[in-house]
Order: C-alpha cells, then sequence, then structure tokens
C-alpha cells in the first residue's frame, strides 16, 4: 500500500477522454487547492481529440493511474474498446471513437498504458483508499448513483479490507457516506461535462481532516477551443455538442432511470 | 456431453411473482403465460420479502420482478417498495395496466428511493397492425399509453422488443455514422431490412429495422428520452421447438467467456424454489436444489435449448 506520509489531501480524477485542456484546468485546480497528489482513475482517450497530449500532462505532474477499460482495450489494441455497452447506438458511437483512439496513439503510449495497475491502494491520514476504475471486481462495471446499493459497497470493502473507494467509468460524480461509515466516490470524468447543462468538469478532492471529508470539485475549462479540436478531426458532431451545452448526446443508453431523467436526452 | 458453469457472484435476484398468470397471451411467449389456468403460481409477498432480505445480505446489485403480468399481483406495490429500499429494482410488464393512478404510484415510489426503478415494456413492433398481431387486439395503444404517461411523470420506461436473431445481438449493424445528424436525435438511418422487402403482419422482423422504427414511434409520440433493449425469440412455451435439438457441448465453451451467461450471476425465486434463470424459472429441470438463495448458488448443466440461444446471440435478460 502506498502510504502518503503527512498528506492530508489528495486529488482523484478519472475519464480524462483526451481532453487535455480540461486535465490542464483539473490539474491546475487541485494544485491551487493544496492537494498533495493526484491519482487518475483511468481511462486517458476516447472520445476526445489528440489522446496522445494528455499523457505528458498527466506524466508530468506525476499523477498515478490505474488502467480504465479504454487504456487495456488501446494498449492491447483490442478489437473494441471494452465500454460495457448493450445497445447498438451506444455502440455505434463507442466505434467511433475507438477507432480514431487507437490509430492517433503512439506506440510509446500504448505501451506505457499496458504497464498501468488495475488498482492502487492508498493510506490518508489512517483511511485505506482502493482506487479502481469501474468497480474493484470488474474493470467496466457502472456504479452509477442509483444503481448502486449500499450492500455492495459495505461487501467490495470488507473484500479489500477498505474504507474508501474510488472509481470512475459511468461519467457522473457522486459521493456517498454509508451508514458502515465508509465512503464511496465516484469521482466523475474530466473528459466530459455531466449530463447536467453545463459545460464544467468534476474531480473529487478527499482531505483527511483526520475524519475523511469528500468533496466534488467543479472545474470550467476552455471547452469551446475542445470543441472545435474535435470537428477539425472529424469526430461526431454529437460529441461537440456535448462539450458545448453540457448534455449528452451519446452513450445515454447505458444511464440508469433517475440519470438519464435528469438529462435533456 | 452437457457442460456446467460454476457460479460466479450473485448480482441480480429475479423474481416471477405472478407465475405465469397474464392478461395477454402473447403468440410467442417463451413462458406461455395467460389469462386461463397459470401453470406456475403466483408468489406469497412474504417468500419475496424473505428473499429480498437475503439477497441484500448477498450483496446483490439489483432485483428484478416479471412474470406473467407483475401488476396483477395484488401486493406489487409495496413488494417494489421493499425491494427499492435495498437495491435497483427492475419490473418486466406488458404496460397494458399503467393507467394514470398506477403512473402516479410508480413515480411516487421511484421519487422516493435512492435507486432507480426502471419500468420495462414490452412492445413487439412499431405499428399496432403487427405487434397486435403478436400481443393481442388493442395492446400496442394501452403499451404506447402507458409509456407516454411514465416518461411524462419523469420516468423513461426501457420498451422491450422480441427480434429474429441470426446471430450475436451485438452485431445488430450500425453502418457508417449519418453525415448531418441533429444532436440528440440521429436517425441513425442506414442500412435496415433488406431492400424492398417489408415484414410480413404479425412476424418479429431483424434488429435494426425494428430499433430505428420503435425509436422514431416513440420520438412521435413525444417520448423525448427513447430506450429500447432487443431481445431474441425463445425457443420454448409457444416457440419451444424452434430452435430444434441442439444442445450445448463442452467445445461451445472453448473459449467463451462464462460470464457473459446469466446464470452464472443470478437466481429466479418462483414458486416451487429457486430456479437458474430468469427463462427456465418454472422448469422442473431448471430447479436449483437448495432452500435459501445462498444454498443455490450452485454450479449448473447447461442442458436446455434456451441455453444455445443466450450462447449465440450473447443476450442476457438484465437491463
Amino acid at each position: 500500500m502506498q502510504k502518503l506520509g503527512e498528506a492530508r489531501r489528495i486529488a482523484l480524477l478519472g475519464g480524462v477522454y483526451a481532453n487535455a485542456h480540461a486535465l490542464e484546468a483539473v490539474l491546475a485546480d487541485a494544485h491551487a487547492r493544496g492537494a498533495e497528489a493526484v491519482y487518475c482513475l483511468g481511462d486517458l482517450g476516447g472520445f476526445g481529440p489528440h489522446p496522445d497530449r494528455v499523457f505528458p500532462l498527466l506524466r508530468g505532474a506525476g499523477v498515478a493511474c490505474v488502467q480504465g477499460n479504454y487504456d487495456e482495450a488501446v494498449a492491447a489494441g483490442a478489437v473494441d474498446c471494452g465500454c460495457g455497452y448493450t445497445d447498438p447506438r451506444d455502440n455505434h458511437f463507442a466505434r467511433i471513437s475507438y477507432a480514431y483512439t487507437l490509430a492517433q496513439t503512439s506506440t510509446e503510449h500504448r505501451r506505457w498504458l499496458a504497464t498501468l495497475p488495475p488498482s492502487l491502494r492508498v493510506d490518508l491520514g489512517g483511511h485505506r483508499l482502493l482506487l479502481c476504475h469501474g468497480s474493484p471486481r470488474q474493470i467496466n462495471e457502472f456504479l452509477w448513483e442509483s444503481t448502486t446499493p449500499n450492500g455492495l459497497l459495505d461487501r467490495f470493502c470488507d473484500a479489500h479490507d477498505a474504507d474508501v473507494l474510488g472509481f470512475t467509468h459511468t461519467g457522473i460524480a457522486w459521493h456517498r457516506a454509508l451508514p458502515s461509515g465508509r465512503h464511496a466516490v465516484n469521482v466523475g470524468a474530466v473528459g466530459r461535462p455531466e449530463n447536467d447543462g453545463r459545460t464544467a468538469v468534476r474531480y473529487a478532492l478527499l482531505t483527511a481532516t483526520p475524519a475523511l471529508t469528500v468533496e466534488l470539485v467543479s472545474v470550467d475549462y476552455d471547452h469551446e477551443t475542445l470543441a472545435r479540436e474535435m470537428e477539425a478531426e472529424g469526430l461526431p458532431p454529437e460529441f461537440a455538442a456535448t462539450i458545448r451545452t453540457g448534455w449528452w448526446t451519446s452513450c445515454l443508453e447505458s444511464l440508469p432511470a433517475k440519470e438519464r431523467a435528469r438529462g435533456r436526452y | 456431453m452437457i457442460p456446467r458453469v460454476a457460479f460466479r457472484e450473485l448480482r441480480s435476484v429475479w423474481f416471477q411473482v405472478t407465475g405465469t398468470l397474464c392478461n395477454l397471451a402473447c403468440r410467442h411467449c417463451f413462458n406461455a403465460s395467460g389469462p386461463r389456468d397459470p401453470w406456475l403460481a403466483s408468489l406469497p409477498a412474504d417468500v419475496v420479502l424473505r428473499s429480498i432480505a437475503e439477497a441484500e445480505a448477498l450483496g446483490v446489485r439489483e432485483l428484478y420482478f416479471t412474470g406473467g403480468e407483475p401488476f396483477l399481483h395484488p401486493e406489487i406495490l409495496p413488494l417494489l417498495e421493499a425491494a427499492l429500499a435495498v437495491a435497483p429494482t427492475t419490473v418486466l410488464t406488458n404496460g397494458t395496466l399503467i393507467d394514470a393512478g398506477l403512473a402516479d404510484a410508480l413515480a411516487a415510489l421511484a421519487a422516493r428511493s435512492p435507486y432507480s426503478l426502471e419500468v420495462r415494456v414490452s412492445l413487439d413492433a412499431a405499428t399496432a397492425e403487427d405487434n397486435d398481431a403478436v400481443r393481442g387486439r388493442g395492446t400496442f395503444a394501452r403499451a404506447m399509453a402507458a409509456i407516454v404517461r411514465l416518461s411524462a411523470r419523469g420516468l423513461p420506461p426501457i420498451v422491450t422488443s422480441v427480434v429474429e436473431l441470426g446471430g450475436p445481438i451485438s452485431v445488430v449493424e450500425w453502418g457508417d455514422p449519418p453525415q448531418t445528424p441533429p444532436a440528440g436525435q440521429t436517425p441513425l438511418a442506414s442500412e435496415t431490412r433488406p431492400a424492398g422487402q417489408t415484414p410480413p403482419a404479425g412476424s418479429l422482423w431483424s434488429g435494426r429495422a425494428r430499433y430505428d422504427e420503435l425509436r422514431e414511434t416513440l420520438i412521435a409520440a413525444g417520448v423525448d428520452k427513447p430506450r429500447l433493449k432487443l431481445l431474441p425469440v425463445l425457443p420454448l412455451g409457444r416457440c419451444a421447438g424452434r430452435a430444434g435439438e441442439r444442445r450445448l457441448t463442452p467445445e461451445d465453451l472453448e473459449g467463451f467467456d462464462t460470464a457473459r451467461l446469466q446464470c452464472t450471476e443470478t437466481r429466479v425465486v418462483a414458486a416451487g424454489g429457486i430456479y437458474v434463470c430468469p427463462i427456465l424459472a418454472g422448469l422442473p429441470g431448471a430447479l436449483v436444489a437448495g432452500e435459501t438463495l445462498a444454498e443455490t448458488l450452485t454450479p449448473i448443466a447447461l442442458d436446455h435449448a434456451a441455453c444455445v440461444t443466450c450462447h449465440e446471440t450473447g443476450v442476457t435478460c438484465r437491463n
């Protein structure tokens, strides 16, 4: 387990989706808020343009990364992204995004993705964190707020000797303090807004006070530049529309009823 | 030799609450449900409540209610409420009984729970003529009305539709991306049904055409968040014998990810005991030895014709 010495505050981010502009803004925000370490829970590429641009930002900032399903697929040159979609419309957009990302990611970066671990253990002021991409048992399991029972989260904590679970994969952040005193944190996505009509993206700030506090932080960034880059790269107009409006136009079918009802589409 | 699969972990528990009691008698119904002389009895509420508690203790991820028609169960609303207290819950319905009052009650239940309530409504074609030839006269209009009612109450249902499939359901092909799609309402019209052919009335047509037609029909009816799930025809009940005599062999499982098979992660509580999967619930051969859920999380034999359908199409009964 990685111990953080005297560290009291860390940042958790995920779902970068090749959004270098948002990643830069989030890293700067976390630094300004006094985060002593930053962890990325995977999915560096997909959806956005120029996937190679996020690697130097993460490595330059010393961000420890967990492997996401996208990273695993791109590293291996797999036939699809392994996102876990079941709907043909979701898969239609996933194929476009994956083909682009695979073709645009350098061999060096693909090799690096292959070295990422499936999970990380961190001790934050005595709180034992398990950081993973989808869930502790499955890299592409969707842990939405409205479909993740407390009993399941406690079971994960028991199985992994953890007090705090950090994960991403769905793209919408949430935090729940469990009746058992533990915490579950979906750190959201840096790469795409949250289907709430706002263009900001989110990450999580965890502070040991010594009790654990979890803050889901919204960060604005230059989304218009990103949208233009997506268009210039020939990515689907639906993707740029999401960046500009904050409403999801793809990956909709994986949303459960509550999360789907909150969106526009 | 019949192949066997190990049980992985309990992710979902299903309740066949009304057995095979249904107000409809659809031509393709895989468990031959209907209004008269159901061959499988309903579940008493206390059995359901006991199993919900056990499922929670086992770390279940999702709960499902099916039948028959679940809304014929006199205690369905309190049972859904009990389920929603511990896990996201789905109810599979033909929609024909969801009037304004029931839609209000479901929306209220959903709003009270931190977990999603999913309502799955069956519709087997995009027109009344084709749908009603399979599901019965008037069912299209009543199901569509339910879908619109639920959507208007912030409870967008998942419309499920049975289609003929010649291969994996994930390979319902999508062709090239459309050129100028309006955001959020992409028509995605490209390869659909074979040129010049239209489905005969009452037939179950293949996936992509059905998906497109249903999506367009729902949007035209004012459903702003159309959700669709395609399911294959299953070779049992009123479609028994369609798959022929073929059964899975150990060779079929070589290089196959058995985690894709729902029987490795689910169990079904129905009259008579606990069964391997939602499709085979109630059949004596699908009964698993054991009184409690925990006792039934054991390896099972893939010895039914429907196992071939799951293996070939990759379909699961999950949302």
